[in-house]
């Protein structure tokens, strides 16, 4: 087995595709339509293109339990994912002047620093530097 | 404050409190990252620190759940990647990464990635 694709359930995938490429840098891999309004939609890493993808899932809109898990996981604070980054302070500096909003601020925690944005599609998302 | 936030404060008095400890092993991880390509073993980096090999073999592999072979390893694997995507020759990657020799790079590599150097190279080209 090969893991190939991780899934981040997002409310809106013309929203996520714009978010997850213009703000955090992404690559469109894959857009193909599986009915009127859904599509199986991946993104990469640019620099690693042939790496795993990450398949934006229009889940919460499809079905109820996804909607009602994802709500719960962000009231709470905790990320869907997390990605990591070579510098999280640099990183957190960009993604700020690009109007990201921040739920935790770049915090030393142990031998990570971390960070935590909202992505606008329903979740938080942790971005991690190893120290 | 958030649930996630409270949680972050708590784990962090559990499991982050010792900053030596920590100041040693980020230290050592910094030390790898600078000098991956060149002649790194436990004996060196225990000397660094002041420390016994055996005492920094455990608090590595305590904070960062590797030990410093290990991560080594993928320091060095990930600089290889990198240089197979610029179009380096498979020999120049190997030594450039800090392997030491070609078979042994090609056989390493391999069993990590999954495919030979040569055959990641190509599908990095072709990507492009």
């Amino acid at each position: 087995m090969k893991v190939k694709i991780v899934s981040i359930p997002v409310l809106d995938q013309d929203n996520a595709l714009d978010f997850y490429t213009n703000k955090l840098g992404f690559v469109k891999k894959h857009d193909v339509p599986l009915s009127e309004k859904n599509r199986w939609l991946t993104v990469v890493d640019k620099e690693e293109q042939e790496g795993t993808e990450v398949l934006l899932e229009p889940s919460p809109e499809n079905f109820e339990p996804s909607r009602t898990y994802q709500k719960a996981l962000f009231d709470a604070g905790i990320p869907y994912t997390q990605f990591n980054v070579d510098d999280v302070q640099k990183e957190y500096d960009r993604l700020l002047k690009l109007g990201v909003v921040f739920s935790v601020k770049p915090t030393a925690m142990g031998t990570v620093k971390i960070a935590v944005f909202n992505d606008t599609c329903g979740n938080n998302i942790q971005i991690v530097e190893m120290l | 404050m958030s649930f996630y936030q409270t949680e972050i404060n708590r784990i962090k008095d559990i499991c982050y409190s010792n900053d030596q400890q920590l100041a040693t092993v980020i230290a050592i991880r910094n030390f790898i990252d600078q000098h991956f390509d060149g002649e790194l073993n436990l004996d060196l980096l225990a000397h660094m620190r002041f420390t016994s090999r055996f005492h920094l073999l455990r608090l590595f592999k305590k904070y960062y759940g590797l030990t410093p072979k290990q991560y080594l390893t993928i320091k060095r694997l990930e600089a290889a990647k990198k240089c197979l995507r610029e179009g380096m020759p498979i020999a120049d990657t190997c030594y450039r990464a800090g392997f030491d020799t070609p078979s042994s790079f090609s056989t390493l590599f391999k069993s990590k990635i999954g495919v030979s150097p040569i055959e990641f190279q190509k599908r990095a080209t072709f990507a492009k």
